[in-house]
């Protein structure tokens, strides 16, 4: 892994976040606690993966009872599938508040085995991400910790251990690695913003990489900003289509976004009201690339990535907006990943809150 | 006959087993029965301690919860981890804006715990009221991601800006999350869970008039500047003619003195985040300085001085400024 710069230590995850895989099987993975990212070797021990789905009932259940929990005590942050093995990996959250543990497990896909994946010794590079606060931001909150964190403070006799943490901070929602960069979206916790981050893969010392404010125009008449909440880089990594907080689909080329320079995408589609944009997937289907987004409200969207590239800018404000798109009648699907390229695995809850990992063949999609 | 205990072994807690034979195939799984579906047994490892053995976890044993220890596959033990009584100590100690009124399209409030929280609780403990106590459904942005500063005490809520934006069908179709002359509550429940898992001491809420529409940019020339005499220490007070985003003031206004360099002093928010002062540690000179306003500053609905939330692109006076910070000169008499 010489060639990633990856350095054998201990990977010191202090929060679970996004997770997603990068050349060579490297996993990326958000610590938002941290403000730093991870490009960790997880030195998968799958074969490669064949073309078979891959289901799973329960899988927090499962998870739950392998970290000695119950399942409302597993938050599963996020899912990625290891490009060569499909083994699934699991960005899972155990325990709340000061209990709280992030984890990262692995599923076999060839006979449904849970495991954790030891972070105490493995090769790994770290970056400091977004708007995390330095330079023009001094401000911490000071609190008393529970453990060994912090700095022990003499005040007369007395000697206190302070804990000092940024009172600004960034939170990562979506990541994908693209033409050799890990693309970071992010939700600042004070300005309202729609800032891309771009670092440069093997991660170097000194370099964090630019930050890309993009602006979006509805309906030919209204240009705004907002945090990008997921994304998904297609047409080999030169475009990259992002949904909003706020719900619109926003298409945008990586060569158009310089450094410094204002970038405005070409609003697509909208995904409707009172809906959230979950997770973005493409995949191919009948030698053509489609997209995949999970939603809050609706079912699965599937959009023809030729339909994006012959789409006008949005100038009309009345429904139906936007590209031809299909809606999948799945419900609670929260988290999709590409299973080869016959399945696309999706992390779906039922109405009992229940978790379960279903495979959706991408023929039929 | 088997017993199981806590106990301290293998560096850790750990469930004691007695009286077990050679070899037993142990296991031990999170719950008060064995589970009828198959799942995983909780990670773990066995170690023999003289003549007991001792289940020693990967991940700890959480407080409250019960195990239940099979060997042979058939029910043993079950073991209740137990969860030390604390009074609930934690309350909110603060909800901004302080404003009275806000504008019909606010966009973000932020939350102050006494103590640091446990994340998962937003969606379910903090909402939207009416004066009779209804709920207004569908007003907060649901995320999954809770924004918290780094030591998870101050957490950021937002209102839906879809319902905000101009244009998307959530706005045209349900409107403004607030209604103008239409009073409002922001309640944060007791069943918020602080980091050590206990509910706050008291339910938290603050009342708001709402006002009219804001879609102006943050405009520092407008301000009012209240300049002090040269040669004390009496603050430079700086009046914005609306509320500003109090996460953000907090960090977007310096002043510079007459060599660039910083004027160190103790900053302050006024009241409703309608103005701020800087009482500096050393008396002011009597020379010029500068009040440096960083672009980024926003009023209570998103407006910054760079940009107003959502520009309409056939009003001029929508047009994005420079993205670089307004420097508004004074002079200390």
């Amino acid at each position: 892994m010489g060639e990633f710069r990856l350095e054998p230590g201990r990977v010191s995850l202090r929060s679970a976040g996004p997770i997603t895989f990068g050349p060579a099987g490297i996993l990326f993975m958000a610590d938002n606690a941290a403000a730093t990212v991870f490009a960790v070797d997880v030195a998968d021990p799958g074969p490669a993966g064949g073309a078979e789905p891959f289901d799973l009932e329960d899988v927090d259940a499962r998870v739950g009872s392998f970290l000695g929990c119950g399942p409302g005590d597993i938050t599963i942050k996020d899912m990625a599938v290891h490009p060569l093995s499909h083994n699934v990996y699991l960005s899972v959250q155990r325990g709340h508040g000061d209990a709280a543990q992030p984890v990262l497990m692995r599923i076999s896909v060839a006979d449904g085995a849970i495991d954790d994946v030891p972070l105490d010794e493995v090769p790994f590079a770290a970056v400091a991400i977004g708007d995390a606060p330095g330079e023009d931001d001094e401000r911490l909150d000071t609190t008393l910790p529970l453990g060994d964190e912090g700095e022990e403070m003499q005040f007369g006799t007395l000697k206190i251990r302070l804990l000092r943490q940024p009172i600004r901070t960034a939170t990562v929602t979506d990541m994908a690695y693209a033409g050799g960069a890990l693309l970071i979206a992010g939700l600042s916790n004070e300005e309202f913003s729609s800032k891309l981050r771009r670092i440069p893969f093997p991660f170097s010392a000194g370099i964090v990489g630019s930050s890309l404010e993009i602006f979006h125009v509805s309906h030919g008449k209204w240009e705004t900003a907002a945090p990008i909440r997921a994304f998904v880089p297609y047409d080999g990594g030169a475009s990259v289509l992002a949904s909003y907080t706020c719900t619109p689909v926003v298409h945008f080329r990586l060569a158009d976004l310089t450094d410094g320079a204002k970038a405005v995408g070409r609003t697509v589609a909208e995904l409707g009201p009172v809906n959230q944009p979950l997770d973005m997937v493409s995949f191919v289907q009948d030698g053509e690339e489609y997209l995949l987004v999970a939603n809050s409200a609706h079912g699965l969207v599937k959009i023809a990535c030729r339909d994006i590239d012959s789409q006008s800018p949005l100038t009309e404000p009345q429904q139906p907006v936007g590209v031809p798109r299909e809606t999948k009648d799945l419900q609670g699907i929260r988290r999709l990943a590409n299973l080869g390229g016959s399945y696309v695995l999706a992390l779906q809850s039922d109405d009992a809150g229940r978790h379960h990992l279903r495979s959706l063949k991408t023929a039929s999609l | 006959m088997t017993e199981a205990i806590w106990s301290r072994g293998g560096g850790g807690d750990c469930i004691r087993l007695t009286g077990l034979p050679a070899g037993a195939d142990v296991r031990v799984f999170p719950g008060t029965a064995v589970p009828t579906v198959s799942l995983p047994p909780m990670a773990g490892r066995l170690e023999r301690d003289g003549a007991d053995l001792c289940f020693v976890p990967r991940f700890a044993f959480l407080d409250g919860m019960s195990y239940t220890v099979t060997v042979e596959g058939t029910s043993a033990a079950v073991l209740v981890r137990p969860r030390p009584e604390r009074p609930a100590t934690t309350e909110v100690t603060g909800i901004r804006p302080t404003a009275g009124e806000v504008p019909v399209n606010l966009l973000r409030f932020y939350v102050w715990f006494s103590a640091p929280m446990s994340e998962g609780y937003a969606a379910g403990q903090v909402r939207l009221a009416r004066d009779d106590g209804s709920i207004i459904a569908g007003t907060l942005l649901p995320t999954e991601h809770e924004l918290w500063d780094g030591s998870r005490r101050r957490l950021t809520v937002l209102l839906d800006p879809a319902r905000i934006k101009r244009g998307l069908p959530s706005h045209q179709e349900a409107g403004y999350p607030l209604r103008s002359g239409k009073p409002f509550r922001l309640v944060v429940g007791e069943g918020f869970r602080d980091a050590q898992g206990l509910p706050l001491r008291h339910s938290a809420e603050r009342r708001y008039e709402v006002g009219d529409e804001e879609r102006r940019h943050v405009d520092p020339v407008s301000w009012e500047l209240a300049v002090p005499p040269a040669g004390t220490c009496e603050p430079l007070q700086v009046i914005f003619g609306r509320p500003l985003d109090h996460g953000l003031l907090a960090r977007c206004l310096h002043v510079r003195g007459p060599g660039g360099e910083l004027v160190d002093g103790t900053a302050r928010i006024g009241p409703g985040e309608q103005s701020w002062q800087l009482v500096p540690s050393r008396a002011w000179a009597s020379t010029v300085h500068q009040l440096v306003v960083e672009p980024v500053l926003e009023d209570l609905a998103g407006n910054s001085v760079s940009r107003v939330f959502d520009r309409d692109l056939t009003r001029s006076e929508d047009q994005s400024r420079p993205a670089r910070p307004v420097t508004i000169a004074f002079h200390p008499g």
